[in-house]
């Protein structure tokens, strides 16, 4: 068995403390200036990654992210955990239910916030793919258009409940339909972006189109509807019987992490498995608020910083910044988002007004973006180029969600 | 069935209940039933519909008159309806068509797994009755026993009539006091606090939550005719309708009374659970789904 060496699991710890104190060092700054705890984290990976620190002090760099050896096997297994993690959270916090009690006005906001932006993306891609760096004889040209109409189409929940949270926004009507649209968003986004992958990673192998999507249904129906139910009966047991807050938190990332093996064993990426979970356990009435809180605390402040101050390591910023692609990305984003949900808010009843508030909440892409964009950077699916093009309008559109909004609001 | 004239139910207050249906089965229960139906319909100076859709039988026929005898059921307000058909949508055209304001049913607490997601008849009739619906988990021939009433306070404009309706029905029953109780569930809290709050910021958000929603319960409850009935208000945390049935369950309430859903309920809704299905499921108590009509 290949182990860590005595330096080596140094180099491991101290990289993973300095992630960690940076990270909270730069939240805390951006947070006294109203900035996304996200754009801290993505800043200290800049810093610390091959854009500033890499070129500044090489040596510094390479001893403590090393490109070769059994630290990149550590750290590679570490940031699979966080992103798994991170898809565990997001989905505990979909709750399909709210998207039906909205009734007409989320459901169109919804369909139609998907629709457009995806169809935008999709076409640009797809009839210009040289913008892009690829060709349209390209095996990876279908995938490709598939992809960017998928990441126009997400949207952020964590990053649209704060700004609501800040703007006073969060119990209105208008913020419901935000928070239940922006749902609705990421599971069928998280859905399709599973599928893609699937198609992109094992291209090739035994499993046809038919049998992942088959796969991927059979087990959202599975987990959402007797999955759910077996946790409904099982959680009131884990958090009154067991330790607490040990048990419900073992046993819940226990399910998550078991979801997630399941999925990626049936060539379905673990992000599925684990977003699934999210959404069966977190969609149970028994699962205590407390719990729910702990479990986020936990991911959310150990996890997430590590997985997003590393793609500031993955990347250097600045060679791979093209104002061409940058500039289409933000276009192609705007333009699809704001127009689809405005559209379908206007569709369901909202005024015009409204209806742009809509719009502009819907428009904000933060983490999710940035975790579907490192994913599809790392599958070889998207150039650098166009990561670093998908990870500056995650953040421009996360900062102007709330001034737009407010322009728009009576 | 002749056609319907919609314009009578169009703008109809929810209360007062003069026109009351109850859907018999010839089940054991049928004499209980009966017995409660009678009693609220005397409280409230209501006409009774009996309604069985099934045979027409000569020994059924018997069995309900001597019932009717028995339980001194005032045959000049009181009259049956004998049908045939599909009973869920035979029971609401027969409703619809007699401007019904309120149907009684009688209904078993739990449903099996199978049967709640393929629906039983009085479970599909709370659906998508366009009358208010009272389902009685253990009617009994006793003396009245339904004294502590339980309004749930969901934010919708339907709200205040729901409420209305349970003091009207309170001040019949010379109930003195009822509760209206909001649940309270903001999806998305915990994941926007645990990012980037301080516990002090935490705390506060929390409280200013807490505030807004006991102002709003109160504003309801000030909006109301009280007319000299008490009106007890709490706000609870948790899923809506699994916590208020929960809550009522607890607190041993006789009677929950909740506003009609906004849109007729479906297999999906059951699937991705509805705030009433929770309740449905599992019955804590006699249910009332209070249908408050558009103008």
């Amino acid at each position: 068995m290949t182990r860590l060496t005595h330096h080596e699991l140094i180099v491991f710890l101290l990289a993973i403390s300095t992630m960690l104190i940076f990270s909270r060092v730069a939240g805390e700054l951006g947070k006294k200036l109203r900035l996304p705890v996200v754009m801290g984290e993505l800043l200290v990976g800049i810093i610390l990654g091959p854009t500033i620190l890499g070129q500044l002090f090489p040596d510094l760099f390479t001893y403590l992210f090393p490109r070769t050896g059994n630290v990149t096997f550590a750290f590679d297994g570490l940031f699979s955990l966080s992103v798994v993690m991170l898809l565990f959270v997001a989905g505990m916090e979909v709750q399909l239910p709210l998207v039906l009690k909205q009734g007409k006005v989320a459901i169109y906001t919804s369909i139609s916030s998907m629709v457009i932006p995806f169809f935008t993306g999709f076409a640009v891609a797809w009839y210009f793919p040289s913008l892009f760096g690829q060709t349209p004889d390209s095996p990876s040209h279908l995938i490709f258009a598939l992809f960017l109409g998928t990441a126009l189409s997400i949207s952020a929940l964590p990053v649209i409940a704060r700004i609501l949270m800040d703007m006073n926004l969060f119990k209105t009507n208008i913020g419901m339909i935000i928070i239940a649209s922006a749902m609705v968003n990421d599971l069928f986004g998280w859905l399709l972006f599973s599928f893609i992958l699937s198609l992109s990673i094992h291209h090739g192998e035994t499993m046809g189109l038919g049998y992942t999507i088959l796969y991927i249904l059979g087990f959202g129906i599975f987990m959402l509807t007797v999955g759910k139910r077996i946790i409904d009966k099982a959680l009131p047991w884990v958090q009154t019987k067991l330790s607490w807050p040990g048990g419900v938190l073992s046993i819940s990332l226990g399910v998550c992490l078991a979801c997630a093996a399941f999925t990626e064993s049936i060539n379905i990426h673990a992000i599925l498995g684990a977003f699934i979970a999210g959404i069966a356990i977190g969609d149970s009435v028994q699962l205590h608020e407390k719990a729910r809180e702990i479990i986020h605390q936990f991911v959310t402040n150990f996890f997430a910083p590590l997985f997003f101050v590393s793609i500031g390591l993955k990347v250097n910023f600045i060679q791979n910044f093209d104002i061409l692609i940058v500039s289409i990305v933000m276009i192609l984003a705007f333009i699809g988002k704001v127009t689809g949900a405005s559209l379908g808010a206007y569709w369901g009843g909202l005024k015009k007004r409204e209806a742009l508030v809509v719009g502009f909440g819907m428009n904000a892409r933060g983490a999710m973006e940035i975790i579907l964009g490192t994913l599809a950077l790392n599958a070889g699916l998207i150039s650098a180029p166009v990561f670093v093009a998908l990870i500056i309008m995650a953040l421009v559109t996360s900062l102007s969600s709330a001034p737009l909004m407010r322009k728009f609001l009576d | 069935m002749e056609q319907f004239d919609l314009s009578k139910l169009k703008g109809r207050p929810a209360f007062p209940f003069e026109t009351i249906a109850v859907a018999i089965s010839f089940s054991p229960r049928l004499e209980a039933l009966l017995s409660e139906s009678k009693r609220i319909s005397d409280k409230l100076e209501a006409n009774l519909i009996l309604i069985h859709v099934g045979e027409k039988t000569p020994e059924k026929e018997a069995r309900l008159d001597k019932l009717i005898s028995k339980l001194r059921i005032d045959e000049n307000k009181c009259r049956i309806n004998w049908m045939d058909g599909d009973p869920v949508d035979t029971i609401l055209k027969l409703c619809k068509l007699n401007v019904v304001d309120l149907l009684i049913l009688g209904a078993l607490s739990k449903e099996k797994l199978l049967k709640f997601y393929l629906g039983s008849i009085a479970r599909k009739i709370s659906r998508r009755a366009k009358c208010s619906v009272l389902l009685l988990t253990n009617p009994t021939e006793e003396a009245n026993r339904i004294k502590r009433f339980m309004v749930c306070a969901e934010e919708n404009p339907k709200t205040i009539h729901t409420v209305n309706t349970a003091l009207y029905l309170a001040k019949k029953f010379n109930v003195g006091e009822i509760s209206i109780v909001k649940e309270v569930h903001v999806p998305g809290l915990a994941m926007t606090m645990a990012e980037d709050s301080t516990a002090p910021e935490a705390n506060r958000m929390r409280k200013n939550f807490a505030e807004a929603d006991e102002q709003e319960l109160h504003s309801v409850a000030e909006k109301c005719d009280k007319d000299g009935i008490t009106i007890i208000e709490k706000v609870i945390k948790g899923k809506p309708g699994y916590t208020v049935s929960k809550y009522a369950r607890d607190k041993k309430a006789d009677l929950l009374i909740l506003n009609s859903p906004d849109t007729q309920l479906g297999l999906f809704d059951r699937i991705f659970t509805h705030d009433m299905e929770y309740i449905l499921a599992d019955l804590p108590c006699n249910l009332l789904i209070v249908h408050s009509r558009p103008h």
